[in-house]
């Protein structure tokens, strides 16, 4: 090591290592070390002498060079392929010809005109909305700015001594964010000059915000609102939809806001599954041409398992297919054989191994998903369809190789075909605390059931999952157990299947109708405190026989919370209640105020469905065809 | 309108506040004490019904020296009676209190309490002579009344106090059921069982008291009063003090006496249960509506039930059905389950069962 | 303009319409000084509340009446603040402990202190200690309860408690023995026929006597319902008529419907219809206890002996489940499937008896 650093200064890659000791090589080296101990170290002190006198000077670019070459010797192994193969072109883009479309129309209509404005990119991660700007700005010759959160760490370790001077709080990153987006908005011009003209125009891109402004959305509108006052340049802010719901563009940017900013929003897509495989096999057959044969083309069965494991997420896809093919093929092999037989004795087969490879198929999708690729989640709509619609394994289709143990004939009503979903990994895949899964299962499993006595079950069941999670000092343990309890036993009392297709799904009331009832409750009790009665006395007597006494009250507010809530009107049966329909790609939207205050307004419209009260004959034909023009009432 | 009720109101007003200030001046002259205190037995020799345990006591304070002591027994037996009278004995009314620490549950009594507050007592010294010079064992006493409902680490922590200051403090636990006291705490104590009090004890002990305060009574309340407070001479005579101050001047009567108690009415019980065995749903459901709306306490019903189910001639099938409902009946009320529903439940079961049978 | 419930309520033990021996021994127990902290208990509707005020009336005289309504806040040792409304007079203090839900034993320590500790200052026209009036002690937890033991000991000098409950059922032992329990009962018919009587007649009406049976029967002998009832009749028809019908609340009629919905038909689609009227319910503010068991009521009357038993265990077993669960809605849909259930299955094999 010593040796080298004297006398060869000039072979770039070990110079590296004076800038950047890798622990690579260390090994090979540590045993000269010792050796020449003494005399190491006093040269090493020259070397670090000489170095730090030109530190500023060519080291740096030294060093800046040494890197680059042995990144590029080394590029072909560490480099992620997402990054090598990010797209250049538009073509290269998987994303749907139209989004493009859109985003550049935005772009050529903010970049013409001096006026900047505000575009807010949304979608869920990986599909490719950060890709689409850069490929668009690079086209058009913008020079994109991007706002990174400064770290603490910085803050620590460049000025130490100053530190009382640095305000590094919150505040201060935001002041920050603000100083940043005036500074890249004022100073464009002077920028420009000094980067000879090159790129006369740029666009601002902010992905990474303030943590602040999760907390107080209000502050970035205030700074957005001087924003757009003086914006000279394209502002662009991509916000990835989380899997949980909470989703952050509705709290950083609501409707209010957009409005008033002027904000045009575009959403992205999942990446579609035929693009996907477009880029998949493009990039291995690049590699596979590379690599001189050493790796095959990924067979395009593995591609498409990948692409579907994705759940449209091209950046983990082709990081998957990366780390797939990245290991030991005959690792690999022998890793998928595994599988394949784990598979193949699971279901009890031991047939040809054409056969298995056919059984495997069936599997492949959840094996997989434990090489690479995002735990796929369920769409809420698809989780709850797994369990409502009761697929079980048809038990002709494969013979059973041992025999099954049979339950005695006294309990022979009990059986049933063993499940082609596990309902644990079911719910945990929806991403949603049992409780509410629970919620959503009640609100649906009715239109599921045709014979009473399994609802009779099922509804027992759910009464028992409830008691089950209803202490709150245990609910973190019982909250499995409560969701196993529940969707099991659906599953289980669900004897005879109705064999439907489509059948609209519905957010649950309960939380509704929960909130509505505290709510109102809370009210009475503040609005007739004068006549000291109980809360249970004054919501079952007082109320409603105020509404039918012609007492004069004393204000406005009470006269109107007697009509609302002490009178129910008999004929029209259903008021406040409209089913919201959940559609397929939603996710689990757990207590959004929006969409309830949305329902407030349309909840006139679903009165005419309701059952009639006063003749409460059998309808049930008609209440199903109902529901599903109550969905569409409640898009107005 | 107004008008009308307001010169209703003042003209009730004068002769009310006059009996109100005449009340002030009738509760100045009694400064109030609550019987239970008042009749506290001021010796060990009058201590009632619990002849072995006085025996013991007697034998021990005449060395004038005390074991460490366990009492235990149902409420209202004489239990931290009879410690305050040996106390009282030993010690005299002077130096009473100082030498006696007396803690009940009521009083915050932790592990951060025993560490403190018991053990800063226990190691005062204290002389072996009255300040009159006549002597008195030089020992301190505490008294951890209703040691029951102590946390099992302030047991422990108590145990190690014990032995520690054995020389100059004797502790008297006094508790419901014993086996919610650790064994290392009852191993350290000579332990006395007081029995509950038996009817003939109960009621001389009443009568005393009612010769005293110069009650009118009938035979039928007292006895009433013995059988509502169960050997609980505490309950007995708190309820004959609440009895005299609701019927002043006037005879106590057992209907009064039941009522205090929130005792139902042996007859309403009998009829219902008639009602099970003989009659139809409908009557079974009206009656018990009825005692629900007369105010009856639940827990109260069931406790009665339970006894006169027990004594009743059903078969041993039939009564234990009946009484495994009970069991759930009472956990669900104490859940704080509507008391109708639960009541007209067990009835039916009662029905059912009964029924059957026929 | 008031409400005949509150206009014509007796202000002192004296006038008490009913229980006239309950109040002449309060009156004693007035009178004899030494008063002992109260537990007034007994169904919603027998007067409790009347019954006490008319006690503090007899302590302290007029003064009781002039109430205000005080907003209070409390901060609790975990530095949560607690709000809680209060009506007070200058003698005593009335809480409803449940309103601050788990943290009510902070609520009851901090006002009693208070209360205690603020001495009256002209103690020669007074008594010499305040009342605090607890209502709905049933709802307290049980942490409060004990809470409430060692401060009912530790104020006596100058404070006495008045408890005010449904049922004794929910008190704990220890407080129970340190009150004199005070049972107030639904009134007779009769009693609320010449309650209503007496009313109307002040009022300048005239009640036939049939129509005054059938308010008190329907009303369930609840006093205050009564009144509500007869109040709307005079809206709904005057002069009365004997056979006049008795204007119910919406509530009971939407659920006496919901009762026949269930019976009539039994399917999972009308489970579905049912859940929604249930939900309606609850939009009202109708406590599901209170739906159940006015389900309960309304099912009962439907079905015969056999099934009368079973019914009440499951009503039983499904209100328990109530109290102890978190969403109502699951045990109440619950009861209502398992009702369908029995129901269709008795139908059926009733039916099947006919055919042979």
């Amino acid at each position: 090591m010593n040796r080298l650093s004297v006398g060869d200064k000039s072979a770039p890659s070990r110079l590296n290592r004076w800038v950047d000791p890798s622990f690579t090589d260390f090994p090979t080296e540590s045993f000269s070390v010792p050796a020449r101990k003494k005399g190491g170290q006093i040269l090493n002190s020259k070397c670090e002498a000489k170095r730090s006198r030109k530190r500023k000077g060519d080291s740096c670019s030294d060093s800046l060079k040494s890197s680059l070459l042995k990144e590029s010797t080394h590029r072909d192994q560490d480099e992620p392929w997402v990054d090598r193969y990010t797209p250049h072109s538009q073509a290269e883009l998987a994303v749907h010809k139209k989004k493009i479309e859109e985003v550049e129309n935005w772009l050529n209509v903010h970049t013409q005109s001096s006026q900047g404005g505000i575009l807010l990119l949304t979608g869920p991660s990986g599909c490719g909305k950060t890709a689409t700007v850069q490929v668009l700005c690079q086209e058009r010759g913008l020079r994109v700015q991007e706002w990174t959160n400064p770290t603490n760490t910085d803050h620590y370790s460049n000025s130490q001594q100053d530190w009382r001077m640095m305000d590094f709080s919150s505040t201060s990153q935001l002041a920050q964010f603000q100083d940043f987006l005036l500074r890249a908005n004022k100073y464009n011009c002077l920028r420009m000059m000094s980067d000879g003209g090159g790129s006369d125009r740029k666009l601002i891109l902010v992905e990474d915000f303030p943590n602040q402004f999760y907390r107080q959305p209000g502050s970035l509108h205030d700074i957005l609102r001087r924003f757009v006052k003086t914006s000279r340049c394209p502002l662009v802010f991509i916000v990835s939809d989380s899997l949980s719901g909470d989703s952050s563009s509705r709290l950083l940017f609501p409707r209010e806001i957009q409005e008033e900013l002027n904000l045009c929003s575009i959403s992205f897509n999942p990446v579609a599954p035929t693009a996907m495989m477009k880029v998949l096999s493009r990039i291995s057959a690049i590699e596979a041409g590379k690599s001189g044969g050493r790796r095959g083309v990924s067979d395009p069965a593995v591609l498409e398992t990948l692409c579907s494991g994705s759940s449209g997420d091209i950046r983990s896809a082709i990081n998957s297919l990366q780390f797939s093919s990245l290991t030991d093929s005959s690792l690999e092999q022998s890793l998928w054989k595994v599988k394949k037989d784990k598979a193949g004795t699971s279901v009890g087969k031991a047939a040809s191994r054409t056969n298995r490879r056919k059984k495997s198929k069936q599997k492949e999708p959840e094996e997989e998903q434990a090489i690479g690729g995002k735990d796929a989640s369920l769409f809420l709509f698809r989780a709850l369809g797994k369990i409502l619609h009761c697929k079980r394994e048809s038990s002709e289709g494969s013979e059973p190789a041992k025999p099954e143990p049979v339950l005695p004939s006294h309990l022979s009503h009990h059986h049933r075909g063993s499940l082609q979903d596990d309902p644990e990994l079911v719910v945990e895949r929806s991403h949603m605390s049992g409780e509410f899964f629970n919620l959503y299962l009640h609100q649906n499993y009715l239109d599921f059931f045709s014979q009473l006595e399994d609802v009779e079950r099922a509804s027992e069941y759910l009464s028992d999952a409830d008691l089950l999670t209803s202490d709150w000092t245990s609910r973190s343990t019982m909250g499995g157990y409560g969701s196993s309890v529940a969707t099991r036993g659906l599953l289980h009392s669900n004897s005879q299947q109705v064999s439907v297709g489509f059948r609209p799904l519905h957010k649950p009331h309960w939380l509704q109708v929960h909130k509505k009832h505290r709510e109102n409750s809370m009210a009475a009790q503040s609005l007739f405190r004068s006549f000291c009665l109980s809360p249970v006395s004054l919501q079952t007597h007082l109320l409603p026989y105020l509404a039918k006494l012609t007492n004069p009250m004393r204000n406005q507010a009470q006269i109107a919370f007697i009509q609302d809530v002490g009178q129910m009107s008999l004929k029209r049966g259903l008021t406040r209640l409209s089913l919201e329909a959940l559609t397929d790609k939603e996710l689990a939207q757990v207590e959004s105020e929006e969409e309830e205050e949305k329902q407030e307004g349309g909840d006139q419209g679903a009165g005419d469905e309701a059952l009639s009260a006063s003749q409460p004959k059998p309808m049930s034909s008609q209440v199903e065809e109902e529901e599903v023009i109550i969905e569409e009432y409640n898009s107005d | 309108m107004q008008a009308f009720l307001k010169g209703a109101t003042v003209q009730s007003t004068r002769p009310l506040k006059d009996k109100a200030t005449a009340g002030v001046s009738t509760q100045k002259r009694a400064k109030a004490v609550p019987w239970v205190e008042k009749y506290r037995p001021k010796c060990v020799d009058e201590v009632a019904f619990q002849e072995e345990v006085v025996a013991v006591l007697k034998k021990s304070l005449e060395g004038a020296d005390l074991p460490n002591l366990l009492f235990y027994g149902p409420p209202g037996t004489g239990k931290t009676s009879t410690i305050l009278a040996a106390a009282r004995e030993l010690f005299g009314p002077e130096l009473y209190r100082q030498r006696v620490l007396e803690l009940n549950a009521s009083d915050e009594r932790g592990i951060q309490v025993v560490r403190e507050k018991v053990k800063n007592f226990a190691q005062l010294t204290v002389a072996g002579s009255r300040p009159d010079g006549k002597p008195c064992p030089p020992f301190k006493i505490i008294i951890l009344d209703e040691a029951d409902s102590m946390t099992a680490p302030a047991q422990a922590a108590l145990r190690r106090t014990m032995e520690k200051e054995s020389r100059t403090t004797r502790f008297c636990l006094i508790c419901n059921y014993i086996s919610r006291i650790i064994e290392p705490l009852t191993s350290r104590c000579s332990k006395f069982r007081f029995k509950p009090l038996a009817s003939q004890i109960h009621k001389k002990r009443l009568l005393e008291i009612c010769e005293k305060e110069n009650l009118k009574y009938t035979k039928e309340s007292i006895a009433a009063l013995v059988r509502v407070s169960e050997g609980d001479l505490r309950k007995a005579i708190t309820f004959l003090q609440s009895a005299a101050r609701l019927s002043v001047e006037k005879e106590i009567t057992e209907s009064c006496v039941i009522e205090i108690a929130g005792v139902i009415p042996p007859k309403m019980i009998d009829s219902l249960l008639q009602i099970c065995f003989k009659g139809t749903f409908e009557k079974m459901e009206a009656t018990v509506r009825n005692m629900v709306d007369k105010g009856y306490a639940a827990t109260q019903i069931l406790s009665q039930l339970h006894e006169s189910i027990i004594e009743s001639d059903l078969t041993d099938k039939q009564k234990s059905a009946i009484t495994v409902k009970m069991a759930v009946v009472a956990k669900c009320l104490s859940d704080g389950a509507d008391e109708y529903l639960q009541m007209l439940s067990l009835f039916s079961v009662i029905m059912q069962e009964t029924s059957q049978n026929n | 303009m008031s409400l005949w419930v509150d206009k014509y309520r007796p202000t002192s033990l004296g006038k008490l319409d009913f229980h006239k021996e309950q109040a002449a021994q309060l009156k004693n127990l007035v009178q004899c000084g030494d008063f002992p902290h109260l537990l007034v208990y007994g169904p919603s509707g027998a007067g409790k509340k009347t019954r006490i005020m008319c006690l503090l009336r007899e302590l302290y005289g007029a003064g009781v009446e002039k109430l205000r309504i005080e907003h209070q806040t409390i901060v609790a040792p975990s530095k949560k603040k607690i709000e809680i409304n209060t009506i007070a007079s200058n003698y005593h203090l009335e809480v409803n402990p449940s309103d601050a839900g788990n943290q009510d034993r902070v609520v009851i320590q901090e006002l009693i202190k208070t209360v205690a500790q603020s001495q009256q200052i002209q103690s020669s026209t007074q008594r010499e200690f305040k009342v605090v009036l607890l209502t709905e002690v049933d709802r307290l937890t049980k942490d409060a309860q004990h809470a409430l033991r060692r401060t009912m000991e530790k104020y006596m000098s100058t404070c006495r408690l008045i408890l005010c409950s449904t049922s004794t059922s929910k008190v704990i032992g220890p407080i129970r023995s340190r009150c004199l329990a005070i049972r107030v009962a639904l009134p007779s018919t009769e009693e609320v026929c010449s309650v209503l009587t007496s009313v109307c007649k002040k009022e300048g009406l005239l009640l036939p006597p049939e129509l005054a049976k059938q308010i008190s029967e329907k009303s369930g002998c609840n006093l205050r319902k009564a009144l509500l009832m007869c109040e709307a009749c005079r809206v709904q028809q005057y002069p009365f008529s004997a056979d006049q019908d008795v204007p119910e609340t919406d509530w009971e009629v939407y659920v006496r419907e919901t009762a026949n919905a269930i019976v009539s038909q039994q399917s999972p689609q009308r489970l579905l219809e049912v859940r929604a009227r249930l939900y309606e319910l609850l939009t009202h503010c109708i406590p599901p206890d209170i739906i159940m068991k006015g389900l309960v009521t309304e099912l009962l009357n439907n079905c015969d002996g056999q099934l009368k038993a079973e019914v009440a265990h499951m009503a039983a077993f499904y209100e328990h489940r109530l109290q102890l669960g978190n969403k109502a809605i699951y045990h109440l849909e619950a009861f209502v499937a398992k009702f369908m259930a029995m129901y269709k299955k008795f139908m059926e094999d009733g039916l099947d008896g006919m055919m042979f």
